[in-house]
Formats: C-alpha cells, sequence, structure tokens
C-alpha cells in the first residue's frame, strides 16, 4: 500500500459512512449537512448489490429454497467469520495498510484453539487464539513501522512463514474438537440465535465504536488520508499503524475461532486462500477506501454478507465450480471497481 | 458530467451483475442438483498416464448401464497384481543386504498418507540394508520435484521411489536417473512415455475402484438398498479421487437400484464442503445419504452442515482415515463408514519392487494394495492396516476402549 492517499476528505465509520470530525461544521447545522451528505446514493454500491443479488436469488432460486429461513440464516453464519474479518481489515485499509496474512493466521488460530481447549476449556483456548494473532499482528506491524517495509511485502512473508507453522502443528491433518461448549459458544446456537451472527454483531459494534467514537478511529483515517500531515498534527503514526495490522490480525484469530467451533475441527486450511479475496472485496465495496482515508464498518459487514449471498445463491443454483468461480470473480471485480470509482468522484 | 458519471457507474454494476447472474441461471440447467436425477459430467478424465479404473466391457466407469463392478487397470489395460505376491526369497533378502545399496525417497506432498508410505518403505528398507539418502516433498510443486530429483542424484542412489506430480514434467525430470540406471519405483502416475521394465522397475497403487465399490457398499447397505443420495465429487483433474469417485458412483448405479442420487455437486476447494453440503441439505431436504470424496476437510465441512441443519438421520460415508471422521464413526454419529487404502502396505510393496530392481528381479507391471471398508467394529484394525498407527486416544474411547 501506499503510505497514504491524497484524500483530502475524511470520513469514518458507520453506515452509510459520515463525515470526519475534520470538518469544521459544528452544531445543528453541521450535523445537518453531514446528514445530507450520508444520503449521497453513491455511498449505498453495498446496499444496491444486496438488494439486486438478494432479488434475483429470491425469484430464480426460491424454488431450491433461497427464502427458507434456514437458508438464510445459513448466509449469515457463511458470512459471520468473513465478516469479523472484514472489520478488522477495515482498519487496515482504512489507515492505508493491508494485511495480506490474515488466512494463515485463521488457519493456525483454529489449531491452537483447537489444540487448547481439550485441556484447558473454552476461555483459555479462545484467549490463546487471540494471543497468536496479536503476535503475529504486533510482528506484522513492528516490521513494517520498524524496518520501513511496505505492509503488503511484510504480511505476503509473513503468511509463508505462519502457514508453515500451521501445516507443521498437526501434520496437515484436522484437528477434532470434541468439548461441546466451545462449538456452542463460537460457533453453534446461544437460545436461538446462532452464536457466528452474535459474535459478528459483536466485532459490528466494536468497530464501529471505535471508529465513531474513539480517538484511535479518528487517528487512523488521519493517517491513512495522509500520514504526513497525520504526524505534523502529533499523531503517533507508527503506532495507529501497528495498531491497525494487530486488530487485524486479532480479528482473523478470532476468526479461525469461530470457524473451528462452526466446523468441529481445527485445520490449516480451514478457510480456502482465495477467500482473502472475499475479505477485501467486503470492505471496499462496503465503502471504505483501498487508498486510505475512508471507512465503513458497516459497509464491510453487509458487503460480507453480500458475498456469502451470492456463493450460496450460485451453489444452489448448481454451476459447475468453475462457473461459480467465473460469476464470483466477475461481480466482485466489477462491484469493487465500480464502488471505488464512485468513491473518488464523491 | 459527475452525475452522467455515477449514472453510468450504476448502469454499468447492473450489467456487470446481471451477467454474472445470468452465467448462474445458464448452468444451472446443465448441472441441476435438485429434483431429478443428477445429469452433470463425470470428474474430468484420469490422466493419460497414470493408471485407470474402468468398468469392465465398457469405456468408462460411470456409466449406470454397467453391469460389472469397476476394477483397477494398469496404464496399458494390464491386469493388476495383488501386493501379497510382491516377496522376497530368504536368499534374495541376503542378496540385497550385501550389496550396500541406497535410496531417494520423493514424495508429491507430506501428510498422513505419505507418512504411511514412508513407513512401509523404511521398514522394509530396513531390513535389506538399503541405507535412504534423502527424502523429500513437492508439495504438489512439480518444479520443485525437478529440483528435487537433481539434488538426490547427486547422491548417486541405487534406487528412486516417487509418486510423479505432474507425468509430463516427471518424464523430463526423472530422465537422467534413468539414464544413470537408477532403479525407479514409481506411486500412482507413470511419467509421460515411460516403458515398463526398460524405464522403471514397478508400479503400485491403491486399489481406487476396490475403495469406490467399498464406499458405495457401506452406503447402500447403511440405507438398506434404498433411499436419495447426495455426492459431492472431487472437481478437479486429480487421478486418484477421480477414479474413486467414479467408481463409487458407478457401483452404486449398479448394486443399489434402490438408491438415485439426486443432488450432484462438485467441491474443488475442501474449506467449501460445508456450504456445498447445507445447500445440498436446503434444495433435497430428503436427501438420507451423502458420500464425499476424501475425509479430511471435506467430511468435517459435511459434519458440519449436517450438525447445523439437525440432521443426525443422515448417513455419510468418506475415504481415507482421518481423526475427525473415525471419532464421528466411533461415537455412531453421521458417518458410517469409510473406505481406506493400506498405505503402509504400499509404502512395503514399492520397497520390496525397489529391492526386486537390484536384484534384475522381473516385476507385474501393475500392483495394486486392498481396499478395506471401516466400520466401527475393525476401526481400531484399520488405522494399524492403514496408517501402520493407532488410532487418537479420543477414538479409541469413544469406542469403549
Amino acid at each position: 500500500m501506499s503510505t497514504g492517499g491524497s484524500n483530502a476528505r475524511v470520513v469514518v465509520a458507520g453506515f452509510p459512512a459520515a463525515t470526519a470530525p475534520a470538518s469544521s461544521d459544528s452544531g445543528v447545522i453541521g450535523w445537518g449537512r453531514r446528514v445530507l451528505a450520508d444520503v449521497n446514493p453513491n455511498r449505498y454500491v453495498v446496499l444496491i448489490a444486496f438488494l439486486l443479488i438478494f432479488a434475483f436469488f429470491a425469484i430464480t432460486q426460491r424454488d431450491h429454497g433461497f427464502l427458507t429461513s434456514t437458508n438464510l440464516i445459513n448466509i449469515g453464519r457463511f458470512a459471520a467469520p468473513i465478516a469479523v474479518m472484514a472489520v478488522g481489515m477495515t482498519f487496515a485499509l482504512a489507515a492505508a495498510e493491508i494485511d495480506l496474512s490474515l488466512i494463515a493466521v485463521v488457519g493456525l488460530s483454529s489449531l491452537v484453539a483447537a489444540k487448547v481447549v481439550e485441556s484447558n476449556g473454552l476461555v483459555i483456548a479462545a484467549l490463546a487464539a487471540l494471543a497468536v494473532g496479536a503476535t503475529i499482528g504486533l510482528v506484522n506491524g513492528m516490521l513494517s513501522v520498524k524496518l520501513r517495509i511496505p505492509s503488503f511485502l511484510v504480511t505476503l512473508g509473513m503468511t509463508g512463514i505462519i502457514g508453515g507453522v500451521a501445516r507443521s502443528v498437526n501434520d496437515l491433518k484436522s484437528l477434532p474438537i470434541s468439548d461441546e461448549d466451545f462449538q456452542t459458544v463460537f460457533g453453534g446456537k446461544l437460545g436461538p440465535v446462532s452464536s457466528l451472527l452474535v459474535w459478528s454483531a459483536v466485532a459490528l459494534a466494536l468497530g464501529w465504536v471505535a471508529f465513531a467514537k474513539l480517538r484511535f478511529g479518528r487517528h487512523v483515517l488521519s493517517v491513512g488520508a495522509n500520514r504526513p500531515a497525520a504526524k505534523m498534527v502529533g499523531i503517533r503514526t507508527d503506532r495507529v499503524r501497528i495498531g491497525v495490522l494487530l486488530i487485524g490480525s486479532i480479528a482473523a484469530a478470532f476468526a479461525g475461532v469461530m470457524l473451528a467451533a462452526r466446523s468441529g475441527v481445527g485445520k490449516h486450511d480451514i478457510l480456502a486462500d482465495n477467500e482473502l479475496l472475499s475479505v477485501i472485496a467486503a470492505v471496499v465495496i462496503g465503502g471504505t477506501s483501498m487508498f486510505g482515508g475512508r471507512a465503513s464498518v458497516a459497509g464491510a459487514v453487509v458487503g460480507a454478507v453480500t458475498i456469502s449471498m451470492m456463493t450460496n445463491g450460485l451453489t444452489l443454483a448448481g454451476l459447475s465450480v468453475n462457473n461459480q468461480m467465473i460469476a464470483r470473480g466477475v461481480i466482485i471485480v466489477a462491484a469493487v471497481a465500480i464502488s471505488s470509482r464512485e468513491k473518488k468522484e464523491a | 458530467m459527475k452525475h452522467t458519471k455515477h449514472q453510468s457507474g450504476r448502469v454499468l454494476l447492473g450489467a456487470v451483475l446481471a451477467l454474472g447472474l445470468l452465467a448462474a441461471s445458464c448452468g444451472s440447467d446443465e448441472e441441476a442438483t435438485s429434483g431429478s436425477a443428477a445429469t452433470s459430467a463425470a470428474p474430468a478424465a484420469s490422466d493419460a498416464s497414470a493408471t485407470e479404473t474402468a468398468v469392465t466391457g465398457t469405456a468408462t466407469s460411470d456409466d449406470p448401464a454397467a453391469t460389472a463392478d469397476p476394477v483397477t487397470v494398469g496404464p496399458a489395460g494390464e491386469t493388476a497384481t495383488a501386493s501379497s505376491e510382491i516377496v522376497l526369497t530368504d536368499a534374495e533378502l541376503a542378496t540385497v543386504n550385501e550389496g550396500g545399496f541406497t535410496a531417494a525417497l520423493l514424495w508429491h506432498t507430506e501428510g498422513a498418507f505419505v507418512t504411511a508410505v514412508s513407513n512401509g518403505v523404511h521398514a522394509v528398507f530396513d531390513k535389506l540394508g538399503i541405507e535412504i539418502v534423502a527424502e523429500t516433498s513437492a508439495g504438489f510443486d512439480a518444479t520443485k520435484q525437478a529440483s528435487d530429483v537433481a539434488t538426490v542424484m547427486a547422491l548417486d542412489p541405487d534406487i528412486i521411489v516417487t509418486l510423479v506430480v505432474d507425468p509430463d514434467a516427471g518424464a523430463e525430470a526423472l530422465e537422467p536417473a534413468v539414464d544413470a540406471g537408477v532403479k525407479l519405483v514409481l506411486l500412482s502416475n507413470v511419467p509421460t512415455g515411460y516403458v515398463h521394465g526398460t524405464d522403471y522397475v514397478g508400479l503400485a497403487t491403491d486399489d481406487l475402484a476396490g475403495m469406490g465399490i467399498a464406499a458405495a457398499d457401506l452406503l447402500g447397505e447403511s440405507l438398506g438398498g434404498s433411499g436419495k443420495v447426495g455426492y459431492i465429487f472431487h472437481d478437479a483433474a486429480y487421478y486418484v479421487t477421480n477414479q474413486r469417485d467414479a467408481a463409487f458412483k458407478a457401483r452404486l448405479a449398479q448394486m443399489y437400484p434402490g438408491i438415485e442420487i439426486v443432488a450432484e455437486e462438485g467441491m474443488a476447494a475442501p474449506a467449501r464442503a460445508e456450504e456445498i453440503a447445507s445447500a445440498m441439505l436446503t434444495t433435497n431436504p430428503e436427501v438420507t445419504g451423502i458420500y464425499t470424496p476424501w475425509s479430511d476437510g471435506p467430511a468435517d465441512g459435511v459434519l458440519a452442515a449436517l450438525r447445523a441443519a439437525d440432521r443426525s438421520d443422515v448417513k455419510l460415508v468418506t475415504m481415507d482415515l482421518s481423526d475427525n471422521a473415525s471419532l464421528d464413526l466411533a461415537m455412531g454419529g453421521n458417518v458410517v463408514g469409510i473406505a481406506a487404502d493400506e498405505a503402509f502396505e504400499l509404502g512395503r510393496t514399492l520397497a520390496t519392487e525397489g529391492a526386486y530392481g537390484v536384484l534384475d528381479k522381473e516385476t507385474p507391471p501393475f500392483v495394486v494394495v486392498p481396499a478395506i471398508a471401516v466400520t466401527r467394529t475393525n476401526l481400531v484394525e484399520a488405522y494399524e492396516r492403514s496408517l501402520d498407527s493407532e488410532p487418537p486416544a479420543a477414538v479409541t474411547e469413544a469406542l469403549g476402549g
């Protein structure tokens, strides 16, 4: 990634993205202007895509059970880990950084959770997985900042290291999880509600609070929009850059916990490598700039659900794997391209 | 101007979405998963240089009209010889021991299967006094394997045991070894243009058709000969899984007319198995049996989908022993059977064929090791026969051991 884009307009989280506090407007008039800015339809690309895709499959796949409650819940369940990762990736992209090691972190954390839970219970298992994520995120951040290596290069290299470690943890094999509490809390049902959806909502809430209410969120956007300027006004840009990679990695580690609980195993390739595209696409379609300075956590979550729904619909439609890949790729690339273009124009 | 751009952007978005979704609707006509008997094509044909599974008397192994069992035949249609026939006499054993031979093992990847095969090779070579000077893994990378060949040739081995990742690239890579007179023993794949007895001394593989038959029988019997089944196959041109999948399908059609495959889905990435199975259950709730091409990954995903859908009634069969599927089988869950190979025996066979090579003893052109139909009853024994190991403690406990 670049060292910060030239976006003069800093926008923060929420759905739709809201104007940053960099604006000098205040009071009712300023609030009104911001609200009007927020209803700009160009920021609703993800919603348009969501509604279009939903409507298409609701019509064409109705007879195949697309609209059944079970299927709609499944769409949410499969979107949940991607959504959590997308929330984490939103921080990195908003700060004009990127983390390509997320999928490897997911695999390793799922194995760590699976190993630890059998002897130490679900809380320690989850914490151990998060600790792994935090350590990797810290290493990513420190290497990028201290050695002045772009984050995409650092995290690309770390992908190999983490992946190699994950492959050796259980000799490439699945590691079964027999702890039912772990499976219920992180991947099953809490009462009538899927815990996966609950954890996604928690991630969404935390991300929203960070961007909308905390100074850290504003600093992330400022660093992403213009790092030299952010430094000049006293923002500790190095800390912010390390912080966003830390958050991204922790989110990925938690996604690994969710996946391990959902599938009942830890495995180095529990999430396919190409799901990194889903994560980035979800974030960008959702309204976050690839070049920093703009973020929408809620948009990222809706983006994740949209991509999950697309995959689900294409599968229900009986497409071959090859055709699914083509259709999915076309739609994602187009949506990202149009989303990015409209944001530049906005 | 700006307004125009926005409009055109939306039009473009709509058009592209429509294009992608149109592709969905077009594809669904030919490869529908629901309602009727599946019509999609069988997995990609096997590599021409590899051994093949065929239904006697027909060209393909998944012809529902076939009347004979699928059988595993060699690259040129050779009849398979059972691995139990590959043995050394005491005199031959002594001769090899005095030879001071060396060997290199060039595997295609790592994992439980390769570990068990390797253990089998090591056991025999230890007994024969053959020193293993190198053991490599190519990670399914033909270029890496070519590099491995070049590297081990510097160690001047007498025997190379290998599974070539790519038959064309492997033919090129192994040429220096063949020219140097190294005794080449092949697992499953034959390098393009290589001739038995001239370029390589032996070829051994799993009884892939036997595994498909075993899986079909396990599912057919658990369903009592009738029911509706979902078939998840490996959607890749990968010889081993293609042959096993095809044999399963052929056997099911042939022996269990009361069982109908109503949903058929290809799977390229194991991580997507859960989504595929969930969609299958949504579209075809009447399914009471599912087949997955292997256990470690795909069966895990299907088990997760069944758990989420509260479908404890669905019977699952799969291939190859894995800890999670074995645990489910031991606990009396969805998994009713696993078709496994005898990987350790495969290693023993390969190593013995290597000894045949240094003794200039003629080998059969094509050798197969038997398949095992694994149920809860023989699970412990199957681990020993297949992987040369005990089951994990959790499995033993679930069996009441």
